[in-house]
């Protein structure tokens, strides 16, 4: 098995049952990046490809899932990762269900063990599920008989968020390579899974990563990065946007939740706006071609103006597109991991 | 070894453990109806053979944190199945904590676990605390000198601090003029609030609420200070510190010893042994855990990473701390600092334990392994086998002072009814759900192998436990 195995037979793989081709993958679920080889990452980069070209088809759909059921169970709100799991799932021909959880539910009701055995016993081979708790899909996992794909829990990870920021990445810089270019994190580290994620991904693929944000919302990253270091997961941590942002090569900016604010972290949204948020005068210390991104949802003119996350250099609407192809590429990666146990014909 | 029908007992050639004499060494001892009548401690040709790594005598072990879940929570743990494990765990003296349901703060919630612990037939000594407040809800102090009379042996919040300052000053003060000490919990819980696992790397990797060292020292701090005020005027006011978790709270306690404050503390040994990297999945001990220097090893570094991360096994109050923390929990009880060792045994159903990291209930199941913990220190020549058999015996004695019946005899002591423990250094036993005796299953150890498997517990000069095949 090579990893070239994907590309050279691009088309034809994804068109296939899932078992029928070998696939260099090996994971099962995908609950962390953290766990993921640079053969994994770049095999995920190069299905991730092979998606994209199954999009631009006029009809952007092949048989890969059919005759599995993914299941979406998401205890918070999103409409936009819920979408983009359940597209990504009818492109590759599967059954899905919709679950929505009150995130009441964590506390009071049927246990997560009982919800998953209850998914499983409806027929569900894979599982995608977001949880307001860090670890949630670990339990998950420990239960469910398929794969478990974490689609962000509490602050801890947002795996398929962090394939489709390598992804977009790499495709916008010159060569793919993100080796030595300066990619900052702008915001609220503290409470990101987004950045928790990216942080391995990124290091990873040999980036200057730094992580800029109020101290108060950057909060422990410093010991992550002196910790880190030892194994090749160098980062930088500073509270001043300046110095972050000068001859950045990629800038992406998180979300800043309200509740920051009562929790006593922030004075107010419009301090945060001035002190942190995304203008195109702070962009324009960043390299001339510097590309600015986001996960979304954005609060325009909080910690991103509307100007620069409509410019020439935002990079957002990429990341949604590409989004969709991630996601349909992890589908069919952990699939073929338990082929043998489909219902597919 | 002979056990007979009655409670007669002759074992030769043993390793002998008597921190109350300060001394180890070859010996032999006899037990005739119920009653230690010979301690022989070998010399010469006759110890030839003997050493320290085989079967070891030990006076049974005093436990100065034991959580029975009865009444309210029986499911957890009964008073019968608890002192079961306490027996099978070395220990014949064990201090049930009050956070019951209803919680410990009249006497008719003693009365009834001491009927329980009657009932069990077990001759495990069950002692308890009392609530410093009424529903430990911080408020109001608990019928203190009516428990003083039944024979609680101290008082405590456990499960939470005493919330309001002034409350814990007027109960140092009223418990000391009882001659009884506070057992305090500290942690400043405004720190603490959702907090899932100690603040530092592993939580910020995991994305896990930080649960600061500093709610612990703050809570120290404030205990030390107003101990300080109570004692100028009641000189008999005593504080006990208990599952002591980090080195600084450690250092402000070493240092109010110094000056002279009548305060005790415990250690874990889960704090002493395992660190926060046991969240991220990491199963090796805290010593293990740092470099040469005595700094944190990257778990993520150096495939140490060998359990699914999260495990709520491993969820507990305090949190499991960094590797230096634990590392200073175990010198503390190398050097005295800390009087005790705890368990902590908290008991808890699966039900309670298989939901998420974050809502999963706090603590872990420790009286049946606290032994086998204690000797992977002394293997690893971390801890002298004479000091954590004295952490595990006349240390906590010390604390409960002449309210354990065993209270001048804790020790090797001829002519006392036999209260001893008989463990097997060369055999290792596995942590199995089936091994463990507590209905508490809820260990990190499950699976691992500890070192000596205890053979025989005999209490007040009875057989409290006998290995199977011993
Ligand atoms: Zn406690």
């Amino acid at each position: 098995m090579t990893i070239e195995a994907v590309p050279s037979v691009a088309i034809p793989a994804v068109d296939a049952i899932p078992g029928t081709k070998p696939v260099p993958w090996r994971h099962r679920h995908l609950l962390d990046v953290a766990g993921l080889s640079a053969a994994d990452l770049d095999l995920v980069m190069r299905t991730t490809d092979a998606m994209r070209e199954v999009l631009a088809r006029p009809i952007a759909k092949v048989p890969a899932l059919r005759g599995r059921q993914v299941t979406i169970l998401f205890y918070e709100a999103s409409t936009r990762t819920r979408v983009s799991f359940e597209v990504a799932a009818k492109n590759l021909s599967a059954d899905v269900v919709n679950i929505a959880a009150a995130s009441s539910s964590v506390s009071k009701g049927e246990s997560l063990v009982d919800t998953v055995r209850t998914i499983e016993a409806l027929g569900a081979h894979m599982l995608v599920m977001r949880h307001s708790v860090s670890g949630a899909p670990y339990l998950a996992a420990d239960t469910f008989g398929g794969s478990v794909l974490n689609g962000g829990d509490g602050w801890h990870a947002h795996p398929t968020q962090a394939l489709l920021d390598l992804y977009t990445i790499r495709e916008r810089l010159p060569g793919g390579s993100l080796e030595g270019r300066k990619v900052v994190i702008l915001g609220d580290l503290l409470h990101s899974r987004v950045a928790r994620s990216n942080i391995w991904t990124l290091t990873a693929a040999g980036a200057d990563l730094w992580l800029c944000g109020p101290p108060t919302l950057v909060r422990g990253f410093e010991a992550w990065a002196g910790r880190g270091a030892a194994s090749g997961r160098r980062f930088h941590v500073t509270t001043s946007v300046e110095e972050a942002l000068r001859d950045a090569d990629v800038v992406m900016a998180l979300r800043i939740q309200r509740e920051r604010m009562a929790a006593g972290l922030l004075p107010s949204l419009r301090e945060y706006a001035a002190r942190y948020g995304l203008t195109s005068e702070r962009l324009a210390v960043a390299r001339p071609d510097a590309i600015v991104m986001h996960p979304g949802p954005m609060n325009e003119g909080v910690e991103i103006a509307a100007d620069v996350a409509a410019g020439v250099q935002s990079v957002i609407t990429d990341q949604v597109t590409n989004g969709v192809a991630v996601r349909m590429a992890i589908l069919y990666l952990l699939a073929g991991t338990h082929a043998d146990r489909s219902g597919a014909a | 070894m002979t056990t007979g029908g009655g409670p007669d007992l002759e074992i030769s050639r043993a390793w002998l453990v008597d921190p109350a004499a300060g001394r180890e060494g070859p010996g032999e001892i006899v037990v005739r109806d119920g009653i230690l009548t010979a301690v022989t401690w070998l010399s010469g040709a006759d110890a030839d053979g003997i050493g320290p790594e085989g079967v070891v005598v030990a006076p049974g072990f005093i436990d100065l944190h034991t959580h029975l879940r009865e009444p309210g929570n029986e499911d957890a743990e009964t008073v019968a199945s608890g002192l079961a494990a306490a027996a099978h765990g070395g220990f014949t003296t064990i201090c049930a904590m009050p956070n019951t349901s209803p919680a410990l703060d009249e006497p008719s919630v003693y009365v009834r676990i001491m009927g329980a612990a009657d009932a069990s037939g077990s001759p495990v000594e069950l002692l308890a605390h009392g609530a410093v407040t009424v529903g430990r809800a911080g408020e109001q102090l608990a019928a203190m000198g009516e428990l003083a009379d039944v024979g609680v042996v101290g008082f405590s919040d456990d499960g939470s601090p005493v919330r309001s300052a002034p409350v814990f000053r007027a109960a140092l003060a009223y418990a000391g003029a009882l001659g009884l000490p506070i057992v305090e919990h500290a942690e400043e819980s405004s720190l603490t609030k959702d907090a899932e696992a100690n603040d530092g790397y592993v939580a910020t990797v995991l994305g896990l609420r930080g649960w600061p060292v500093a709610a612990e020292l703050t809570a120290v701090a404030r205990a030390l200070a107003i101990l300080g005020d109570v004692v100028l005027d009641e000189p008999g006011a005593r504080l006990h510190l208990t599952h002591v978790s980090t080195a600084v709270s450690l250092d402000l306690i070493r240092l109010a010893r110094e000056r002279g404050l009548p305060v005790t503390c415990d250690v874990t040994p889960h704090h002493f042994a395992m660190s926060d990297d046991w969240v991220a999945g990491a199963r090796r001990w805290a010593w293990e855990a740092v470099d040469g220097t005595g700094i944190a090893r990257d778990p993520w570094a150096d495939g140490a990473l060998v359990a699914p991360p999260y495990s709520t096994s491993v969820r507990v109050n305090p949190p499991l701390r960094a590797a230096e923390d634990a590392v200073a929990c175990l010198t503390a009880v190398a050097d005295g600092v800390a009087d005790a060792i705890a368990t902590d045994h908290a008991p808890h159903t699966e039900v309670d334990k298989a939901v998420e990291f974050g809502a999963a209930a706090t603590g872990i199941s420790g009286l049946e392994t606290a032994l086998g913990v204690a000797l992977a220190a002394v293997d690893a020549d971390r801890l002298p086998l004479l000091r954590a058999i004295e952490a595990l015996t006349v240390g906590p004695a010390r604390v409960l002072g002449d309210r354990t019946r065993r209270a001048g005899s804790v020790g090797l002591v001829e002519g006392a009814p036999a209260d001893l423990v008989v463990f097997d250094r060369t055999e290792r036993w596995t942590v199995t759900t089936d091994a463990l005796l507590s209905r508490g299953k809820n260990t990190p150890l499950l699976g691992m192998d500890l070192a000596g498997r205890v053979l025989l517990t005999m209490a007040a000069g009875r057989i409290a436990y006998e290995a199977p095949d011993a």
